[in-house]
């Protein structure tokens, strides 16, 4: 019985780390990028700035001068950061109820909502993610 | 000079020189690393009362006053402040490096900028819009270093809006060229081609004013017909 209590409360304090964001966070992102492209950028696309469309397009002409770990991660770290701003439109659907209901909002509006939704207690496991995903939280 | 010093208090010099390296490891190091999320947050969510800025009035300004040749002019430690109002407000200061005379961002700066668009989109910062401003150090030519600022700091913000998707309606760019330093004692230091970032209004009262603004479209459309 101890067991079996102790093993269910391991998994009690370890599920909020399970339910943390699927998606990277700007930062890490960014960083990714740079470790692994920052000398071709500086040797291929010169001028530019950190415009993401621009790196693509400047990175995806080089392809074959770019070593292998940045052939991979400028379109992983790329990807990463369109789907944290993806993430944000999700947070209108997983938090709906809440967004009305607990925090007299209007969906339409959801950024408006979010500092009431972050702050609020009910709120639903599905919304709690998507914020996280969004990189609200 | 260093001859006249006794070797004792040679010694004792060094040993609080070696203090103060142990007292402050993390000094050094922080501007070089990307700041942390949760610190920008926290500075810049303390907003109390927005001031009345023109924005396009202030640049307007650093770039008149860039290019007098006044011989009034006062040396670059003692220019009065241009946007003395900025001083007020919740700053975040971040090292951010450019390639040179242009305002194209390096790669070792991406984490930071990277860093500012998870601040900005942080539920806490949400309802507040914020001024990213450029300074520059007193190397070069005056009016040259007001505008490359400027430039600097559009390109942050363009970095935001368009990589990041923060709307551009809560950020707005100036640069301060050498008109108002980081740090006005020392004009030459490299800590002021800093980046700061300045909470300046909370869009509860801005969200207002388009609906006010959004009246005159239609009247001047007839004023375009006839």
């Amino acid at each position: 019985m101890v067991r079996g209590g102790s093993i269910l409360l391991i998994l009690a304090l370890t599920s909020p780390s399970l339910a943390a964001a699927d998606t990277m966070s700007f930062g890490d992102a960014s960083a990714l990028l740079a470790k692994s492209c920052a000398a071709e950028i500086s040797a291929n696309c010169r001028g530019v700035s950190f415009d993401s469309n621009r790196l693509k397009e400047c990175l995806s002409r080089n392809t074959d001068v770019l070593s292998p770990q940045c052939a991979t991660d400028y379109l992983k770290s790329l990807d990463a950061i369109q789907k944290r701003i993806a993430a944000r439109t999700t947070v209108a659907n997983a938090c709906g109820r809440e967004i009305v209901k607990l925090c007299k909002g209007s969906t339409k509006e959801t950024s408006k909502s979010i500092p009431c939704l972050t702050t609020t207690r009910g709120v639903s496991r599905n919304c709690i993610q998507a914020m996280d995903d969004a990189g609200y939280r | 000079m260093m001859r006249a010093v006794p070797p004792s208090l040679r010694n004792v010099g060094l040993v609080v020189c070696a203090w103060v390296l142990l007292l402050t490891p993390s000094l050094p190091a922080r501007g070089q690393t990307a700041p942390a999320r949760d610190d920008i947050v926290s500075q810049l969510s303390q907003f109390d009362t927005a001031p009345d800025l023109d924005i396009a009035a202030l640049k307007q300004q650093v770039l008149e006053r860039s290019r007098s040749r006044s011989r009034n002019e006062p040396p670059p430690e003692k220019r009065p402040p241009i946007a003395p109002d900025l001083l007020k407000l919740p700053t975040f200061s971040v090292a951010i490096t450019f390639d040179t005379d242009t305002p194209v961002v390096r790669p070792e700066s991406y984490q930071a900028v990277g860093r500012i668009a998870d601040a900005l989109v942080q539920a806490s910062l949400l309802p507040y819009s914020f001024l990213i401003v450029g300074h520059m150090e007193t190397t070069g030519r005056r009016e040259n270093n007001a505008m490359l600022s400027q430039r600097r700091a559009d390109a942050i913000r363009d970095a935001l809006v368009n990589t990041f998707k923060i709307s551009s309606k809560r950020i707005q760019s100036l640069g301060l060229g050498e008109e108002q330093f980081v740090d006005p004692a020392h004009p030459t230091s490299p800590v002021n081609e800093q980046i700061q970032i300045v909470t300046i209004a909370k869009q509860s009262e801005q969200s207002e004013q388009p609906a006010a603004a959004s009246p005159p479209p239609p009247a001047k459309k007839p004023a375009k017909k006839r």
